[in-house]
């Protein structure tokens, strides 16, 4: 597949690729298991098997897509300022960068069900969808953003619609993420794809123009992405910090699953002398730095919002930190688990550089990454029941849903990353990446 | 081609002195401009052109403050004194009648004296970011302008500082800002941002003076080593300070320099203490690039006023910051390397473009934000938010909204273009736009936010007097001036650092390695 030149022995083929086919096998299970256990919730859901609602099985699974399509998405970003800033060190780590973003169409997929759940149910998490709502002034006043060219309210008559109205709008913007995304990941994995064939700087040159503009693109379609398939979940809630809340916990994770990725395959003895102690040391870094951003990002909107004291804002978090809210316990949890633990332990330079401590890192980091998710949506299961939040026991179908997704993304990735070079070995900035230190 | 030397035999002639430099000014080839502009991935553009050798990067860098001062430079040196003794006679002006002197109003009681002091905290963003973050990312173009963006970071610390100060209104008070112990027990609002901005900038303007004044140690140890030699060899070296003064210019360069260097002495136990404290500076003023503009944010979005409460403010503003910084850094440089000898072997066409893609970057960061509040105050619903937004872009202030968004989103936009963000000339004119953009946008935060209360009774128009216009401008002076005092006294150039990023500092450096593209070595 690949003749390593003279100068650099480490890529000889039997140290950047799998074996064909390798892992197939778990790779497969792992997805046909994963998705058979988020779809078995939302089908218990549906029927009200076992005593789970219909809303809670669409919460957790819709936090479990949510949380993979924001990996994918940090994947993509990843990518993209790879190649944007002529990054050389991280030539040799940014082909599973492309991996994880190919997964950008799976995940957009795997949304789809939820929202067409939602809709065809007229509105269970998404109250905006429920005619009983149409009423409200706080819904009128945006309905155009999400029913245009349909209204809520008739123009001539002001008399409010009985029957539920199709949010045109909303799925027109849905159809758009998800090619933007597709066309995006799709091209950057193919020129990646075609260099590995043929050595050739045009098609980095190619790569890096893409970048430029998709990342344009990346910023708008993952902007409203968040606003539409997690902010409207509450639709009197808004804040313009959201969507930097949902990118910094895209590239957090996308990170903390690259360091998986990547202690794995060392541990099974490849990539020796490719990606290095001081490659981990990098990805430690920015997994270090993406815990600090996600923090910043996250006390901001709430500190900003709790000194503002408007209720219309601080209804948000009220419902899930008051005293004897059972989600104020998670809320702290996330305080903790996502910013002062790992700041504290990915602070020290042993931990960045070790593929074993940091993997550790990384796993309890993807875990706070959907718990955080699970914070925004799952106390919306009691949102507009009029019954106090609380945690309806059957923790098994939270799990179920969210570990089953997570599944798919990696099912996806053990199935994906045998079939090209571990590295893209002709990236032009290979050398440098191959002989990068941190401190000489 | 035969009789050609080989490169690294001329280098070592040259670094024995037994060879000259080049002088520079080759043609600037179609395509790579200086040389610096290559845009194949893989390829790695010099950060010093025409092939410097050690000594003569000293030689060039210690040359701007040894050599004789240029005529140019007294009349700017001038004109920016001039500036500064105005805002100093219109700042006691101030004093002695009172804030009244301002436009301000009972309604619009923040105007410019707020916008200049975001404005000029602002610019020192750049700064900072050059010097920590991009320390931290390993850009080692940083090294040819750290230090003069440093330094400016502090110029504009100073300026902004200034505001708030004469702002209080009774000066002879203006000790109650930090929280001392005092007989009335009266103690600042520890719940005010604005107290905040008191620690925030007080702290960010001590750790940047810090990694600045250390930064120079071994810059200021040449110059002292150097003046030093020449004394030796010649006990009135440099002339008399003065005509009727007759101390040695060498002498007291000697003796200042000596002073500010502590005692540098170039052992390896200095430069490893130097580095280990470099680095933990960076780290420490990593937080502080966001830390300082989040809080000034924070001066306004704390509040629940329309437009002021907007939870993307922190990282908005910071976005502006390091966007309105760059300009600054283009506009002080861009000249610089114009007037000073072979500063273009530098700052190189691959510098400014570096700095044209950040503005282009940081544009697009502010007018995303611009946008999202836009789109917040309409789906917010909250009717008085959006009378805010739609105010902005169509109420009587709509020309301060159009410069903002002309300015800042849209003129940099020309940099998609190769030939554009590596012109110095269109980039020079977009530093300056972009520059009266980030103005124009705390101009219109802060007023048009005011200039509508809730009550239309208190409706009222800004204009500012002649007292708001001359500060301002005045502030401008003073930046430039001591801006202009740093280019004479110290060395604009972290030589050292410089040197390390040289391929003949490279290990690698040499036959036998093979000295391709890349370059490795050096740095932190």
């Amino acid at each position: 597949m690949t003749t390593a030149p003279v100068h650099r022995p480490q890529l000889a083929a039997d140290n950047i690729t799998l074996a064909k086919g390798a892992g197939r096998g778990v790779g497969m299970a792992l997805i046909v298991v994963g998705l058979l256990a988020a779809l078995a919730v939302l089908g218990m859901g549906l029927s009200g098997a076992a005593g789970v609602t219909k809303k809670h099985a669409l919460a957790v699974y819709h936090t479990g897509a949510m949380g993979v399509l924001a990996m994918a998405l940090g994947g993509l970003f990843f990518t993209m300022v790879f190649h944007l800033t002529n990054a050389g060190w991280s030539a040799t780590i940014r082909r599973q960068c492309e991996n994880l973003a190919s997964f950008l169409p799976f995940a957009w997929l795997l949304v789809l069900p939820a929202l067409v759940i939602e809709i065809a149910n007229h509105g269970l998490l998404f109250a905006w969808l429920n005619p009983a709502y149409y009423h409200d002034h706080a819904l009128q006043v945006k309905s155009a953003f999400f029913y245009l060219p349909n209204h809520i309210v008739d123009h001539d008559t002001h008399k409010v619609a009985t029957e539920p109205v199709l949010p045109v709008f909303f799925l027109a913007r849905a159809l758009v993420y998800g090619v933007v995304w597709t066309l995006l990941s799709r091209r950057l994995c193919a020129l990646s794809r075609a260099q590995d064939a043929s050595p050739s700087v045009e098609l980095a040159a190619k790569a890096r123009f893409t970048s430029s503009w998709g990342m344009l693109l990346f910023a708008l379609t993952t902007a409203f992405a968040s606003f539409d398939w997690l902010m409207s979940v509450d639709f009197k809630f808004f804040s313009t910090m959201w969507p930097v809340w949902y990118f910094s916990g895209a590239a957090f994770s996308a990170m903390a699953l690259l360091v998986l990725v990547f202690a794995r395959l060392k541990a099974v003895g490849k990539l020796e002398g490719v990606v290095t102690s001081e490659h981990f040391h990098d990805k430690g870094k920015i997994l270090f730095s993406f815990t600090v951003f996600w923090a910043y990002i996250s006390f901001s909107q709430y500190f900003l919002i709790w000194y503002g004291n408007i209720p219309e804002e601080t209804a948000y978090y009220y419902f899930r930190t008051f005293e004897g809210s059972p989600w104020r316990t998670l809320g702290i949890t996330l305080m903790i688990g996502h910013f002062i633990a790992p700041f504290l332990i990915v602070l020290f330079r042993p931990v960045k550089k070790s593929p074993l401590a940091l993997g550790l890192v990384a796993l309890w980091c993807l875990g706070m990454h959907f718990a955080d998710i699970y914070f925004v949506l799952r106390p919306m299961v009691d949102a507009g029941t009029g019954l106090p939040p609380h945690i309806m026991g059957h923790l098994w179908v939270d799990l179920a849903a969210i570990v089953g997704l997570f599944a798919v993304l990696v099912g996806f990735l053990i199935v994906k990353i045998p079939g090209l070079s571990l590295v893209a070995h002709n990236d032009p900035w290979i050398d440098e990446s191959l002989e990068h230190r941190n401190y000489v | 081609m035969t009789s050609t030397p080989h490169p690294d035999e001329l280098t070592a002639q040259r670094l024995a002195g037994l060879a000259r430099g080049p002088v520079g000014g080759k043609d600037p080839d179609p395509v790579t401009g200086d040389g610096t502009l290559i845009d194949t991935p893989g390829v790695r553009a010099p950060l010093v052109l025409n092939d410097r050798s050690f000594g003569e990067i000293t030689n060039i860098i210690c040359g701007y403050t040894e050599n004789p001062v240029p005529r140019w430079w007294y009349a700017a040196a001038a004109v920016t004194a001039g500036l500064a003794a105005m805002m100093t006679v219109f700042i006691l002006y101030l004093i002695i009648t009172g804030i009244g002197t301002w436009g301000l109003t009972n309604q619009v009681d923040w105007a410019w004296d707020i916008t200049n002091f975001v404005f000029w905290i602002g610019i020192g963003h750049a700064g900072t970011l050059i010097s920590a973050i991009l320390c931290l990312l390993k850009q080692k173009w940083r090294t040819a302008v750290n230090r003069s963006a440093e330094a400016m970071t502090i110029f504009a610390v100073i300026c902004a500082a200034t505001f708030p100060g004469i702002h209080i209104g009774r000066q002879w008070m203006a000790w109650f800002l930090p929280p001392l112990p005092n007989a009335n027990a009266i103690w600042p609002n520890f719940r005010s941002p604005l107290l905040w901005d008191v620690f925030a900038i007080s702290t960010y303007g001590t750790v940047s003076l810090l990694f600045w004044y250390m930064g120079m140690i071994p810059d200021v140890a040449t110059l002292r080593d150097r003046a030093d030699r020449r004394l030796r060899l010649n006990p009135q070296s440099g002339g008399p300070l003065l005509p009727f003064l007759p101390i040695p210019v060498d002498l007291i360069r000697a003796k200042v320099y000596g002073f500010l260097s502590l005692g540098w002495r170039f052992s390896g136990r200095h430069w490893h203490r130097y580095e280990a404290a470099y680095l933990i500076l960076a780290g420490i003023s990593t937080p502080l690039v966001l830390s300082v503009h989040s809080i000034v944010s924070m001066d306004f979005a704390t509040s629940i006023l329309p437009g002021w409460h907007t939870t993307i403010f922190p990282p908005y503003f910071v976005a502006g910051a390091i966007f309105g910084g760059f300009a600054m850094v283009l506009l002080l440089l861009i000249p610089a390397r114009e007037l000073y000898p072979h500063m273009k072997d530098f700052i190189t066409l691959r510098h400014l473009e570096n700095m044209a893609k950040i503005l282009t970057l940081t544009g697009l960061m502010v007018g995303f934000a611009y946008s999202m509040e836009f789109f917040i105050a309409y789906y917010g619903g909250n009717e008085f938010e959006l009378y805010a937004f739609k105010n902005r872009a169509t109420g009587p202030y709509w020309w301060a909204y159009w410069t903002m968004i002309g300015c800042n989103v849209l003129s940099p936009q020309v940099f998609w273009n190769k030939a554009m963000r590596t012109s110095p000339f269109v980039i020079f004119i977009v530093s300056i736009l972009v520059t009266i953009g980030m103005w124009f946008e705390r101009f219109v935060i802060i007023v048009t936010s005011l200039h509508r209360a809730f009550l239309p009774g208190e409706w009222h128009m800004f204009s500012p007097t002649a007292v708001d216009i001359c500060i301002f401008v005045g502030s401008l002076g003073v930046f430039t001036h001591l801006f202009l005092l740093f280019m004479r006294f110290l060395p604009m150039f972290a030589m050292a650092e410089l040197k390390a990023v040289l391929p003949i500092a490279s290990p690698h450096h040499g036959p036998g390695h093979g000295s391709g593209g890349h370059q490795h070595g050096g740095g932190h």
